[in-house]
């Protein structure tokens, strides 16, 4: 009789799953709703922080160029490092610029050497596909530090203009949501 | 009668395979999950080439506005085509001389994003609105040491004002075929 007891005792002290199931229930709804397909992405880091924007145009695949505070960056591989020049107005201050023996007028040579590699990459699919989704139409995705000069900003986008990049897409972070 | 009760204790839910299934699901939810929102604004490279002929001027005959927003650091200038933007209302500076700056920072000079008073730009992109309402187009003319962050808020206050909605509820558009230009260097 007692070891019968004691038997009934112990399967009666399993282990309780239920809040640990409800705990579960709570954080796959939550990341069932955060779940998403963007088809870009970015890579957080103190030397590149985006700026964020009322726009709500949803990115689209292209040619991914970063231009952190301290390097350009082209689908993932580094190609020149940014140096730093003193501030006129601001004493003390610095602002990021790009070399000058990099650039031809104010045409970046090696970033526009890599990015016509790119052009006729994409080029080269279009005609071997054939497909409109595939066609090269010149789209760039622009990731830039908000801190970054214009000049900067500029050059950059007049490289890739020569590069034959003309539809420029600024990435920012979509202020709401 | 000691038998049935046993029964019923036995029949508890069998939670291990829901608990299999969540554990996988949790973990390949969390590296789907995407925690910042991403958007991109539209700009286009100015174009290059001969220049255009010029269209018929509407019967209307309004000046082609050319809307250009030029971005220093002392503030913000609004400019159109041959002082087309001069309409009574808008206080334009007197015209032909060389003032300062449309709208100027509002504590002399923009050292910080917030300090570009954008609220008064919008303003006045709503007047120019209502007098050119077909006109869709601005060039931005940023000053080369002009932050990239104040260029996309003047990008954001140009091309819309959720501020303002139409009846129907969107946002009222102003111009949102962005065109960034060289600029000083």
């Amino acid at each position: 009789m007692a070891l019968k007891k004691k038997a009934r005792r112990t399967k009666d002290e399993g282990l309780n799953i239920t809040s640990m199931m409800d705990m579960f229930t709570i954080i796959l709804v939550f990341l069932l709703k955060s779940y998403s397909t963007q088809d870009i992405s970015i890579a957080a880091s103190s030397d590149l922080e985006i700026p964020s924007s009322t726009s709500n145009k949803e990115p689209e695949l292209a040619v991914n160029l970063v231009v952190t505070k301290s390097q350009v960056v082209v689908d993932g591989v580094p190609v020149l490092d940014l140096t730093q020049i003193p501030d006129d107005d601001n004493p003390g201050q610095e602002l990021a610029s790009i070399p000058e023996d990099e650039k031809k007028g104010q045409m970046i040579t090696r970033l526009y050497d890599r990015l016509l590699e790119k052009a006729e990459a994409a080029k080269a699919l279009g005609e071997a596909t054939g497909s409109a989704e595939h066609e090269f139409k010149g789209r760039i995705l622009l990731q830039c530090d908000k801190t970054l000069p214009f000049t900067v900003v500029r050059e950059v986008m007049y490289t890739a203009g020569q590069a034959q990049f003309g539809e420029f897409k600024f990435v920012v972070y979509k202020q709401d949501g | 009668m000691a038998r049935r009760r046993k029964g019923i204790e036995h029949e508890d839910l069998d939670l291990i395979p829901i608990m299999n299934m969540v554990s996988i699901l949790i973990p390949f939810l969390l590296l789907a999950a995407q925690f910042v929102h991403l958007a991109v604004i539209d700009s286009t490279l100015p174009a290059i080439g001969p220049p255009q002929e010029v269209e018929e001027q509407d019967e209307d005959d309004k000046p082609p506005l050319q809307l250009s927003v030029a971005i220093t650091r002392q503030g913000i200038t609004v400019a159109g085509a041959d002082a087309v933007l001069n309409p009574e209302g808008a206080e334009g500076a007197p015209e032909g001389e060389d003032e300062g700056p449309t709208i100027p920072c509002k504590d002399g000079s923009c050292a910080t994003v917030d300090q570009y008073d954008l609220d008064e730009l919008i303003r006045l992109l709503h007047m120019i609105k209502d007098e050119y309402p077909d006109d869709e187009n601005v060039i931005l003319v940023p000053d080369g040491k002009v932050s990239y962050e104040v260029i996309v808020r003047v990008m954001d206050a140009t091309r819309e004002d959720p501020a303002k909605p139409n009846p129907d509820g969107s946002a009222r558009l102003l111009f949102p075929f962005v065109v960034i230009a060289g600029g000083a260097m």
